[in-house]
């Protein structure tokens, strides 16, 4: 059990999403940072799709009402548990009463918190995640708030080998980033594919698309990130249809700066995509604050199927390393 | 300028990332070519690698799983397949929708008159005539993207989005009209958007309850017909 003691607005309960319900206009939604909630179940050792709390704003204080095992992953937010630092990546131990506090993070945006046994709330429509737009899902479609209390589903009782807990390589020094020569540092690089209305594009747009650098501006959110730049223009204003789209997807409207459609998006729009970020670089979007710059890299299919199985094998072996840590606790079988 | 939507000669299927693939159908948007859409939906949701599907506007996005899926074997599979679908008719149901144009609600019917040169009488007497058919989900649960605005009403999207309220909006997009959801008790109350908001549906239904089953109102092919309640100055 969980206890919020302070959060600002924002924080919600996220698994990896809903598959299978865009016939609904149900997007996908879930963790904006899927390799680190994954990471923090992968620690764990539950299901990868176990629901966590994806914290967003803070401070945020919480207790832990019972003796349980808990990871944090994502952005390094000077975590303290009763006061001790602890290392960012972290899972450990945390006894009954204790209190665990995030500050505001000094790398990355979003921080991932899970504990063993996966956050206990209803499924709705095959998933975990809140879906606050629409008011379903998670804790009754709703961010957290002080006083909420969440329990964890049973997990079989273990202990971790290390009483100082265990670490996990932060994704962004496990995984490579795409080479981009002319990136500065802090300026986060994606990996894009072509889409269908690139070549409507003239061609300094499309120069300007790879080589210059996209400021992330402070209308950006779960929805999407508003981009500023070069303005990006089409050779013809041709009306477009309304269609599917994906988190990912680099929309162009009229005014000609860029928008990343991201977990809460729109499941469907009207507006010409000139690219789409591979999804195993989606997780690098949900770590980059408002005011740093992001750089596109194009890339083809057969890059990107090879970036995804990089996370896939990041994700296995920290769960098999994670699985030599933990010991079944005997001292708590009923 | 050329402000009218591509019709291709062909299907074309194109990437949608790393992750998903879009079918964009061949000619114009029609019912029959709509209804093959919805089937060739249900068809590729069972196909190893497809994880999700959603009709669009004379178009189909079929979402992968990028570690399992084949993209470009898949894409071969689509244009195989597309041609062998058949259309049927699917007798959806009737939604009656009370409208007031113009006025408060409905503050682009003014603006939308003048670009078609016409009164606001005549659009709505234009809008309020064909029965419109739920095409492709939207971009929120529960309604859908319509079919059946006249094209004499074809009206662009605006170059820069406009605040409007949020609340049983009814608008035209290109060659499209949407009715958008009611409010809800502590949302927004206002929503950038680039369509024109011609009227408004007070009295609107939630679309989208988890209490109800089949949670939609409306579910593709069902049917709208609007209602001139009102017409405001």
């Amino acid at each position: 059990m969980i206890e919020i003691l302070e959060t600002p607005p924002l924080n919600a309960i996220q698994d990896l999403g809903r598959l299978g319900y865009r016939c609904h206009g149900v997007g996908r939604g879930g963790a904006m940072d899927r390799v680190a909630l994954a990471a923090a179940n992968a620690l764990l050792g539950n299901d990868e799709n176990a629901a966590g709390i994806e914290l967003q704003l803070f401070p945020v204080r919480v207790r832990f009402a019972g003796d349980t095992v808990f990871a944090l992953t994502g952005a390094d937010c000077e975590a303290r548990l009763d006061g001790r630092l602890l290392p960012p990546w972290w899972a450990m131990s945390a006894q009954a009463g204790q209190e665990l506090v995030l500050s505001p993070p000094r790398q990355g945006l979003r921080a991932y918190l899970a504990v063993a046994g996966g956050i206990d709330v209803p499924e709705v429509m095959g998933s975990r995640s809140t879906q606050m737009r629409d008011g379903f899902g998670g804790l009754d479609g709703r961010a957290l708030a002080a006083g909420d209390r969440l329990a964890a589903f049973p997990a079989p009782a273990f202990a971790l080998r290390d009483g100082a807990g265990l670490g996990a390589l932060p994704a962004s020094l496990a995984l490579a980033a795409a080479d981009c020569p002319q990136a500065q540092p802090g300026e986060t690089v994606l990996r894009v594919i072509q889409a269908a209305e690139y070549e409507q594009f003239d061609a300094a747009s499309q120069a300007a698309l790879w080589q210059t650098p996209w400021k992330v501006t402070a209308q950006s959110n779960r929805q999407g990130y508003r981009l500023a730049g070069v303005a990006l223009q089409r050779l013809e204003p041709v009306e477009m249809r309304s269609h599917g789209i994906v988190p990912g997807v680099i929309q162009v409207p009229p005014s000609g700066q860029p928008i990343i459609q991201l977990a809460d998006g729109n499941s469907a729009g009207g507006y010409p995509k000139i690219g789409v970020v591979i999804e195993a670089d989606l997780w690098r979007i949900a770590q980059a604050a408002p005011g740093s710059a992001l750089r596109f890299v194009s890339c083809t299919l057969e890059e990107a199927r090879t970036a995804e199985r990089a996370v896939a094998a990041y994700l296995g072996t920290l769960r098999r390393l994670a699985g030599y840590c933990r010991l079944p606790s005997l001292g708590k079988v009923a | 300028m050329n402000t009218g939507v591509v019709v291709l000669a062909e299907p074309r299927v194109s990437l949608c990332g790393s992750a998903a693939l879009l079918l964009d159908a061949e000619g114009p948007m029609t019912l029959p070519t709509q209804e093959r859409i919805w089937r060739l939906g249900d068809r590729v949701r069972d196909w190893e690698g497809v994880v999700d599907a959603q009709p669009g506007m004379n178009s189909l996005l079929i979402v992968l799983d990028p570690l399992e899926a084949d993209p470009q074997a898949l894409s071969a599979r689509l244009l195989d397949v597309w041609p062998t679908i058949e259309a049927g008719r699917i007798r959806g149901r009737l939604l009656e929708v009370g409208v007031v144009y113009g006025g408060e609600g409905g503050q682009d019917l003014p603006d939308v008159a003048a670009y078609h040169r016409c009164t606001p009488q005549e659009i709505v007497a234009l809008h309020a005539a064909p029965e419109y058919v739920v095409f492709a989900p939207s971009v929120s649960p529960g309604f859908g993207y319509l079919f059946g605005l006249d094209p004499r009403l074809f009206t662009p999207r605006r170059k820069v989005p406009v605040m409007r309220p949020v609340g049983g909006g009814v608008s035209i997009g290109g060659g499209q009209s949407n009715l958008g959801k009611p409010y809800v008790e502590g949302g927004p109350t206002m929503n950038p958007t680039g369509w024109h908001v011609i009227g408004c549906a007070p009295r609107l239904p939630a679309p989208f309850d988890l209490a109800k089953d089949p949670p939609n109102l409306l579910s593709l092919g069902d049917r709208i017909r609007f209602r001139v309640d009102r017409i405001e100055a």
